[in-house]
């Protein structure tokens, strides 16, 4: 589904954002993209949008080389990779069906359709109750639901986040991860930019960590760290989480082993 | 992709309305300068019409003594029929110059009052290849030919007035095009805001795949409108001077200037000329302000 050959990329006079990435993700992954702040995640994530072009190297999506995409091409390909992040991005001035109708009305779509959609994935979100609400009257967990649904309202191939949990309290990202997964479930590729341990350790899926734009770890069914105990990125993974409350799988349930282990450890102190 | 006529619509109606003081000093801008540009090429019509008016009927005029002989006036005409500039000729009796003295002279009733068919000097009218030639004409007959009084070319005080009027006509234009790239940055400067205030719905717009034209077109049709709404003041404006104008001609009867009243087609052209310059002055406005604040 998506391929990186090489891919390097800098910014003007800067090190490389991205230095030298091959990797390659499979139709219906759930992949986390961890690593410090500046580690090259967003730049990744820049990249599959084409908000911007490689250096050197290629990018396949579905397999085409966006790289090669003529400037008016570019949309279409937007239209195959939804998109979450930190902030929700939601329009304030519209209501929750709108914000979701908007994506499909600028692309077109006729309006049967969308009205249908739209319904849709609101059920899907948990919000069909919510549809006339305005973004303010939400909660943040509820907005960022919004901005999924806005994302997957297009069926896209893939769902691109972007800290989609950075704004929330751990209770309500749970939530969000668990719409994620079920996202995942529907064979839609979920590629997710996140700092948050608690949940890359919980969902235990392919971890891939870079480190100053290098490719350091890819790692199926993955944790944060690649060694609890090592300081690689001079603090300990269980401290710098601050996600300790959110030990629990995506059912809800709490997790058991290693998990456990740490949460037993914080008990001790 | 089909764009929807009414997305658009719907879409531009806001942006205008939102942004309505901007878009409203673009669009009076517009009209201001579009009314000089009217006014300025209607001015030029006008008066070039008058002009050839005047010159093509009469380019030297040859006045008689009131009291000359037949014989010195049958010598006059055989000097004009040998002169070469003169293409044609037209005499006036006593009878046709006196009611030719007293239309012209329509606003002195005491100048005519001293006149009499007998006293009034007949004239000949004579048209010239080339009325450039006319003071040179006029000076071989003002040598002391026996019987005339006087030759006279009217196109010295002609060149003085299309002077005059060029100058005036090039004072409006440039005034004219100074206004209209004032209202070019105006409706830039509308246009960079609507983009600012909606810069959140552009944002989602590229996100989830909109294409380039679908997200600029709103913002040019903005540009595009006020252009056309400041051109339809102008119009109008354009239209009423000229209807005033040419009023005031017929109602105070002042025939000399009969032919400064324009046909419609000339109207139509110029107003159709105005309209397009302010559609221009639109979407090069908006095509600017896309091109460089929305960044798609």
């Amino acid at each position: 589904m998506i391929r990186f050959d090489n891919v390097t990329k800098s910014y003007k006079g800067l090190a490389p954002a991205l230095y030298d990435i091959s990797l390659e993700i499979q139709k219906g992954e759930f992949v986390f993209l961890v690593g410090s702040s500046g580690s090259g995640k967003t730049t990744f994530l820049k990249l599959l949008l084409r908000e911007a072009v490689p250096d050197s190297g290629s990018i396949l999506v579905a397999g085409r080389d966006i790289g090669e995409l003529s400037h008016w091409r570019v949309p279409y390909l937007r239209r195959n990779l939804g998109c979450v992040f930190q902030d929700f991005r939601l329009l304030p001035n519209k209501t929750v069906t709108e914000n979701v109708a908007f994506a499909l009305e600028v692309i077109g779509r006729p309006k049967s359709v969308i009205s249908s959609q739209v319904s849709q994935v609101l059920e899907l979100v948990g919000l069909g109750q919510k549809g006339d609400r305005m973004p303010h009257e939400l909660s943040g967990g509820e907005q960022q639901r919004v901005a999924v649904a806005r994302a997957f309202v297009n069926r896209p191939l893939v769902l691109l986040a972007d800290e989609p949990t950075g704004n929330l309290d751990p209770s309500t990202s749970q939530g969000i991860m668990k719409l994620l997964d079920r996202i995942n479930r529907t064979g839609t590729t979920v590629v997710m930019a996140t700092h948050d341990v608690g949940i890359v350790d919980t969902m235990r899926r392919r971890v891939i960590e870079l480190d100053r734009g290098r490719l350091v770890r890819d790692q199926a069914r993955g944790v944060y760290g690649a060694d609890m105990n090592s300081t690689t990125r001079g603090v300990p993974a269980v401290v710098m989480g601050g996600g300790n409350d959110l030990l629990y799988d995506v059912d809800g349930d709490p997790v058991t082993g290693r998990v456990a282990a740490v949460r037993a450890r914080r008990g001790q102190r | 992709m089909a764009v929807s006529l009414e997305y658009v619509a719907k879409e531009t109606a806001t942006n205008l309305w939102r942004n309505r003081m901007m878009a409203l000093a673009a669009v009076l801008t517009v009209a201001v300068s579009l009314s000089l540009v009217g006014t300025a090429l209607l001015l030029r019509q006008a008066v070039s019409r008058q002009i050839g008016q005047w010159s093509n009927n009469v380019s030297l005029q040859v006045f008689m003594n009131a009291d000359a002989t037949s014989q010195q006036l049958a010598n006059v005409r055989s000097m004009i029929a040998q002169t070469p500039q003169i293409t044609h000729v037209s005499y006036l009796d006593h009878e046709q110059s006196y009611a030719q003295a007293k239309q012209v002279l329509a606003s002195e009733p005491t100048a005519i009052q001293a006149l009499t068919p007998a006293t009034t000097p007949t004239v000949f009218r004579a048209q010239l290849k080339n009325p450039a030639d006319a003071a040179t004409v006029a000076d071989t007959f003002n040598s002391g030919v026996p019987g005339v009084y006087q030759a006279t070319s009217p196109s010295q005080s002609i060149h003085v007035m299309q002077k005059l009027t060029n100058v005036l006509q090039v004072i409006l234009l440039v005034i004219a095009i100074v206004l209209l790239v004032s209202s070019l940055v105006l409706i830039l400067n509308a246009i960079r805001m609507a983009i600012f205030a909606r810069r959140r719905e552009v944002g989602v717009m590229k996100l989830v795949g909109a294409t380039n034209w679908f997200i600029r077109i709103p913002f040019m049709l903005e540009g595009l409108v006020q252009g056309l709404l400041g051109a339809v003041v102008a119009v109008v404006v354009v239209l009423l001077s000229n209807l005033g104008v040419s009023y005031l001609i017929r109602h105070y009867q002042v025939s000399v200037l009969g032919s400064a009243v324009l046909p419609v087609h000339d109207l139509v052209m110029t107003e159709i000329v105005v309209v397009l310059i302010g559609l221009v002055v639109g979407v090069a406005g908006s095509s600017v302000a896309v091109r460089r604040f929305l960044d798609v």
